[in-house]
């Protein structure tokens, strides 16, 4: 059987939301995340003026791109691009310049103190190739990420899109993310 | 780019050096097990265990490698938490390799509070607090010793020591958290249902913020159907919290009148006949009284009451029973807040059941529950004194093995009906659980001794003379625990890694007390002969292979609803019908029929204090878990714009903040998300304890500007009758 390709993305219906930091625990513990560090966060936006508020809770981490611009400008090829689409950092590459930093236009990486180099969400490769889901994913009490493969036609993640209204953020950067926030 | 390779690997050699040897001498046990775990063997383990950060019991299963806790991954098998582990579970790995946590049984030595401790033995510190408690009991009886504990899986060892000993005197939480809510739905129905958020097609919620007070499988069943617009929910609170921003329509009520609006509500669906007569007339009691009694609790009456518009309260109400049987006006959990507490929750009932919800797809569902083996042990002789609390006296309703923590503290004080002298604590840190810590402080100081068992150094650690240090979850098995619910299941802690520290499970710790008191017969038995026991009656072939290997078991297939609607059906109430009228609380001496009272409002320089919740932190310990701490490092008091405006308070600056009984300083929110005449602020900061050291003296307790006061029913405390006055440092 011929070896399929795959392109891995995440689709997030941010209104589920409830900023109880699961996700952030979870990413920490299963990749050893410094404190100080994360490599998912929840955005927040609060509106309006007492009795008419709103709050808004949007998960965000590395949109794993379709044209990284983090990897374009590494000097040493230490940001790479798996072909399922997964970004990564080769820890031994890496000189910690930081260009890949001031690259991405979502703020998704951080400099490690320890290791002198950046680290960054791995969307979880190491449990994906295991053929389990990112660690954010599978502990999030509202189920706010769906994981999956875009070349998969019976993947989750086709019939959200295909069936919701989604935007992904900085379209503009050419990057093309694959975080897919439903609306 | 050579150059800034060469400088950066350089930098960080001597900066990784230099942070490592500061690491070291401040967590040098936890690093050590770090090592020692990387450099062993490459083994990986996954061990299914029961989580003990809040009182959800969730199932985990435990990644270990090389000994070491590595990560807690959710265990889909348990219907309550539905495949999913919180913010808190997940940090439960820092509570093991906490370097703040509690490594060995310690006596103090210098004065009481002021922290100086003697590392001892263990036969050192059991020989020494048996030693007292003997003391003590030879002097002034066994019931001079007081029991206080809060839920968990080995909660009943240390209950059954105190039984043992003599005392009647145990003490548990449910006073200071659901002691009132639990005993209006039993007043009412006899039980205290599940609400079956999951197929409910209009919510009502008071204040429970389910989704920052995060309650298994409640929380993430309302967001589906919330979120998947299968339900509407109407949120009352005097807080924009993330609830009332998920909400499809959130009241700012006034504080302390959501009986007015449950009252009204009833008024509205009695007077348009939209009750569900069949259900009331085959299943309940006291209608007709009930019609009559809230004739006067008119929509527009309770417009003025609770400042939410009368036509508003009539469309909910419509909507409501229209929505019926798939409707709940959901109970809460915490529902320590007013005087009349009770009789909210009961109007609450009364509306669930004329309805015609109960026992309904989408409505209140009694419990299903699962059977488990018993261990026997030996029996003891019961207590001789009555209790110290006077529950019967006071409370005659009221649960009497959780007795009633503030009328037991002021009794505590008086030294009547019989004075108390030693105090073993549990699991418990009742310095930041009770309102008025300075009264509590007071109480302490009354003691002859006191002991603490506890994994962290509590502030109630803090001021005892002997601390046990109790073995973290993961590092222990424990009793089987049964979960009722809607989904019921039993769930299993086995032990996923050794203790690093010379710490003891729970049991352990009761049968060194017990020994040396002379009571070691009735605890002669390990943790493996308890639980085995406990396998032997569960209703599956295997049972222990079954729990060893997967944690948790729940029945298969759907909940069943409907087995208490036959006719022939006795609910646990006096007259064996669902009680809207109750003759036992007219027999006490309370309302038969929940009457409203108002509120007493803050003078015009006061704020009301209330009190929540954020999803990460539930307890008072977890603040201090440093994966937790990083999203909350202090907390703040939140103001509305308008007084803060007034008073000259901005964003950030100092305040003071003062009750009657204290005065705390903490730092400005000034926010929208609050109704003008309420302050909050939030649980489980300004620590005494310097052994918490990320919350040592850092923020404020809410404990100490709490004032005491209770409700009269139940006995729970009453945590949002404080009035605070507010200005800048």
């Amino acid at each position: 059987m011929a070896i399929k390709k795959k392109r891995y993305a995440l689709v997030i219906d941010s209104r589920k939301c409830i900023n109880c930091k699961a996700c952030a625990v979870a990413c920490k513990a299963e990749n050893e995340v410094p404190v100080g560090n994360f490599r998912n966060w929840i955005n927040e936006d609060r509106q309006g003026e007492y009795p008419k508020l709103r709050i808004d809770f949007e998960p965000e981490q590395c949109h794993h791109c379709e044209h990284p611009s983090c990897v374009r400008v590494c000097p040493t090829g230490a940001s790479w691009q798996r072909k399922d689409g997964i970004v990564l950092v080769n820890d031994d590459e890496c000189i910690g310049c930081r260009y890949c930093m001031i690259a991405c236009p979502y703020d998704a990486r951080y400099f490690h103190e320890a290791s002198g180099t950046v680290h960054k969400c791995t969307l979880c490769s190491h449990r994906i190739d295991k053929g389990t889901i990112p660690a954010c994913v599978e502990t999030c009490p509202s189920k706010v990420r769906v994981f999956g493969d875009l070349e998969d036609p019976a993947s989750r993640v086709h019939e959200l899109l295909a069936t919701r209204r989604y935007r992904v953020k900085e379209p503009q950067t050419g990057n093309g993310p694959q975080l897919y926030y439903l609306l | 780019m050579g150059t800034t390779r060469m400088d950066r690997r350089l930098f960080l050699k001597a900066a990784g050096a230099t942070a490592a040897g500061a690491v070291t001498a401040s967590q040098a046990g936890c690093l050590r097990y770090f090592k020692k775990g990387r450099t062993a063997s490459d083994d990986r383990r996954e061990v299914p265990t029961t989580c003990e950060l809040c009182p959800n019991k969730c199932s985990a299963i435990a990644v270990v490698e090389g000994g070491l806790v590595k990560k807690l991954n959710p265990n889909p098998e348990n219907p309550k938490s539905r495949d999913m582990l919180c913010a808190r579970g997940n940090a439960a790995i820092k509570q093991v390799y906490d370097p703040d946590r509690l490594k060995q049984p310690m006596i103090r030595v210098g004065a009481r509070g002021e922290g100086k401790w003697k590392p001892v033995s263990w036969d050192e510190a059991f020989d020494f607090a048996a030693k007292k408690l003997a003391e003590a009991k030879s002097k002034y009886g066994p019931e001079s010793t007081l029991w206080s504990s809060t839920e968990g899986f080995q909660e009943v060892f240390f209950k059954n020591l105190g039984l043992a000993f003599g005392s009647p005197n145990l003490v548990r939480h449910p006073t200071l958290c659901l002691a009132s809510v639990n005993l209006a739905y039993s007043a009412t129905f006899g039980t205290v249902p599940s609400f079956d958020l999951l197929n409910s097609k209009f919510v009502i919620m008071s204040g429970a913020n389910r989704f920052e007070s995060i309650i298994t499988p409640d929380t993430m069943d309302l967001i589906g159907g919330v979120m998947e617009r299968k339900a509407k929910l109407v949120y009352l609170d005097p807080r924009f919290t993330v609830t009332a921003a998920k909400a499809d329509e959130w009241y700012p009520i006034k504080p302390g009148t959501d009986l007015a609006f449950i009252l009204a509500m009833i008024h509205v669906i009695i007077k348009e006949n939209r009750h569900s007569k069949d259900f009331v007339a085959a299943y309940t009691t006291g209608f007709d009284q009930l019609a009559e009694h809230v004739k006067p609790y008119t929509p527009e009456w309770a417009e003025q009451e609770t400042e939410i518009p009368a036509k508003d309260i009539i469309r909910i109400a419509r909507e409501f029973s229209d929505a019926a049987p798939r409707a709940l006006y959901y109970a809460g959990r915490r529902s320590s807040w007013y005087q009349n507490d009770f009789q909210m929750r009961r109007a609450q009932a009364i509306l669930n059941a004329i309805i015609g919800n109960w026992d309904q797809p989408g409505g209140m569902v009694p419990n299903a529950k699962l059977p488990k083996g018993e261990f026997l042990f030996m029996p003891w002789d019961e207590p001789k004194a009555p209790r110290v609390d006077e529950i019967e006296k006071h409370f005659p309703l009221a649960a009497k093995g959780d007795g009633v923590y503030l009328k037991l503290r002021e009794n505590v004080l008086s030294g009547k009906p019989y004075p108390i002298k030693a105090w073993m604590v549990y699991k418990q840190d009742p310095l930041n659980a009770m309102p008025d810590q300075a009264k509590t402080l007071k109480m302490i100081e009354g003691m002859d001794f006191i002991g603490v068992i506890d994994v962290q150094m509590s502030d109630m650690a803090w001021y005892a003379d002997v601390v046990f240090p109790e073995s973290a979850y993961l590092e222990r098995t424990d009793p089987v625990e049964v979960m009722p619910g809607i989904w019921p299941a039993v769930v299993y802690r086995q032990q996923v890694v050794k203790p690093i520290h010379d710490t003891k499970p729970n049991l352990d710790i009761v049968q060194g007390l017990a020994k040396r008191l002379g009571l070691g017969d009735y605890f002669d038995y390990t943790i493996e002969q308890w639980v085995e026991a406990e396998f032997r009656d569960l209703p599956i072939p295997m049972a222990a292979e079954h729990m060893k290997k997967h944690g948790v078991w729940a029945a298969s297939g759907q909940p069943s609803y409907g087995k208490t609607l036959t006719p022939d059906h006795r609910f646990v109430t006096k007259t064996g019908k669902i009680e809207l009228f109750s003759e036992r609380l007219q027999e006490a001496g309370h309302d038969p029929l929940p009457v409203y009272a108002a509120p007493v409002q803050p003078p015009g320089d006061r704020f009301r204090l209330i009190l929540g919740r954020v999803g990460y932190f539930t307890h008072a310990n977890q603040s201090n878990n440093v994966w937790l701490n990083e999203f909350m490092k202090e907390n703040d008091l939140w103001i509305n714009p308008k007084p803060a405006e007034r008073l000259g308070i901005k964003t950030g600056s100092t305040l003071t903040v003062t009750s009657s009984v204290g005065s705390v300083k903490l730092k400005a929110r000034v926010t929208e998300e609050i109704r003008p005449d309420c302050v909050f602020m939030l649980h489980g900061f300004g620590k005494k304890s310097k052994m918490q050291s990320l919350v040592y003296q850092v923020g404020a307790s809410d404990a100490v500007i709490l004032e005491t006061a209770w409700d009269k029913v139940s006995g729970n405390a009453a945590f949002h009758e404080t009035f605070v006055k507010v200005a800048n440092a």
